[in-house]
């Protein structure tokens, strides 16, 4: 009885310790667990592979705050990464507004490595709040939501923006969510009603509720978490597309190990609880 | 071993330690970073509100370009802050009923499109699924798993019968998916401590590459 009540009894901070010390030495001294390329990312993948060079854009919109970071942020500079490398031309905007920072940052980071020219590679619509109206809006116009871009350049004035009038003018659309709004309000308002191709990145938190519009054909792929983050970023250095640190890849020996910690602790909190059981 | 040298690392280094403090107990450290997240959070969205809702929406069609009939959303707008006044605080609810009359009348036709209408089309059965074996087993799976979850929720009859093992099964998908949920959901916060650990060994340590 005695192991039963120790069992049940243990310090959470000695748990939060033994799980500190798995995340942190896999990151000192990697392990190299394989990643395993799942089904839905190689579908986002191939999506954004087949866009044609130098035609219609990719739309990127940042849908998350910092706090969603370790997970989402690498996924952003994967995909962009993989659009430059292929010559796909990108419009990143941000429905949350924490995300305009997020989604500078990364074009500041990326766009260089592939020599890209600002207004004729990529360009940066930054935040507008509204929503519904704004995804609604960009299905009309997108000059009528966005007159700017993120630092007051008319979008005319432009060379990329030139031939870009609505949804009917891009290729796909990706959203990088972390909550409400994101990849639901992109299916709801832009997909279903204008017709565009959606794919979606997500925090694992709400992987298992996107899985379903993967399922339907109403996302063309789906990235769950660091694994998905992991998993695109092998798949670019797979292609040759790119050779850049890989941070997602970095974090899943730790996220295995972390794994495993917490499923003795289960086991034994199960093991405890039986044990004691008996005695009540 | 390549420590950072910027102060600002420093300081971000510093609040996460602070806030980790708290998984021992709770200490002044902890509650100085929690109230400065909370103000620098506070004043990072009114000023953002005011740059990128209020100026170029309001102050700017109302201010500077004249258009006067920007005043009707500015009037609507203040009526907010009329629940402070208590004899006019009524006056609160018609930018809130107009808020919900037009973002219902946006949402529901395309919520009804996107997350029922798709996906009862994506339970149905079609012979192009049986093409494949794993396919088709899986989307009989999937009918199964629907009608029963469906049903489980049907209060109407007791669970007598044939009822009974129809909700039994639904809650066995429904464990299922709180499970897959809850594993998922410890996934998301053992990357946040990553992202974090990733930080302090990287930028601020330089420990790790």
């Amino acid at each position: 009885m005695r192991i039963g009540e120790t069992l049940l009894k243990i310090d959470r901070r000695m748990i939060y310790l033994i799980l500190g010390i798995a995340v942190i030495v896999p990151l000192i001294k990697p392990i190299g667990i394989p990643v395993n390329v799942m089904p839905e990312t190689q579908k986002l993948f191939n999506a954004i592979d087949q866009i044609p060079p130098n035609d219609k854009p990719l739309l990127i919109s940042v849908d998350f705050d910092p706090a969603a970071m370790p997970e989402l942020y690498p996924m952003l500079l994967a995909i962009l990464r993989h659009a430059f490398a292929k010559n796909i031309r990108v419009i990143v905007l941000a429905i949350w507004a924490p995300g305009t920072g997020l989604g500078e940052m990364a074009l500041q980071t990326v766009a260089p490595e592939y020599n890209k020219t600002y207004g004729k590679d990529y360009v940066f619509l930054g935040y507008k709040p509204g929503m519904t109206a704004v995804m609604l809006g960009m299905g009309e116009s997108i000059r009528g939501v966005f007159p700017t871009d993120y630092y007051g350049t008319p979008l005319d004035s432009l060379e990329m923006m030139q031939s870009i009038r609505n949804y009917r003018d891009i290729a796909m659309c990706v959203s990088l969510s972390a909550g409400t709004p994101g990849y639901l309000e992109w299916i709801s308002y832009a997909g279903a009603r204008y017709g565009l191709k959606i794919g979606t990145g997500v925090t694992a938190v709400s992987a298992a509720d996107a899985y379903p519009y993967v399922q339907t054909g109403q996302l063309c792929g789906l990235l769950a978490g660091l694994k998905g983050a992991s998993e695109y970023e092998t798949l670019i250095e797979r292609h040759g597309y790119s050779k850049a640190f890989k941070p997602a890849c970095q974090g899943m020996d730790s996220q295995s190990l972390a794994h495993l910690v917490i499923m003795i602790f289960i086991v034994l909190g199960n093991i405890g609880y039986f044990l004691t059981r008996r005695q009540r | 071993m390549n420590v950072s040298h910027d102060p600002l690392v420093w300081f971000a280094a510093l609040l996460t330690l602070s806030i980790f403090s708290f998984l021992y107990k709770d200490n002044p450290f902890y509650r100085f970073a929690e109230h400065l997240f909370v103000g620098t959070s506070m004043g990072y969205w009114i000023a953002l509100t005011w740059h990128n809702a209020v100026k170029p929406n309001l102050w700017i069609p109302l201010v500077k370009e004249h258009n006067l009939l920007y005043i009707i959303p500015l009037i609507l707008g203040l009526f907010y802050f009329l629940r402070f006044v208590p004899r006019l605080n009524w006056l609160v609810r018609l930018p809130i009923a107009f808020s919900l009359g037009w973002a219902s009348g946006v949402a529901i036709p395309a919520v009804f499109q996107a997350s029922i209408i798709k996906q009862i089309q994506g339970t149905m059965l079609t012979p192009t699924m049986f093409n494949r074996w794993d396919t088709g087993l899986w989307s009989v799976v999937i009918l199964i798993g629907v009608i029963c979850t469906i049903l489980f929720f049907f209060f109407s009859t007791e669970r007598r019968g044939v009822m009974k093992p129809i909700a039994q099964i639904g809650i066995t998908f429904l464990m299922i998916g709180f499970g897959a949920s809850f594993g998922y959901t410890v996934m998301a916060r053992i990357s946040l401590l990553i992202g974090r650990m990733q930080f302090l060994l990287r930028d601020w340590l330089g420990i790790v590459q």
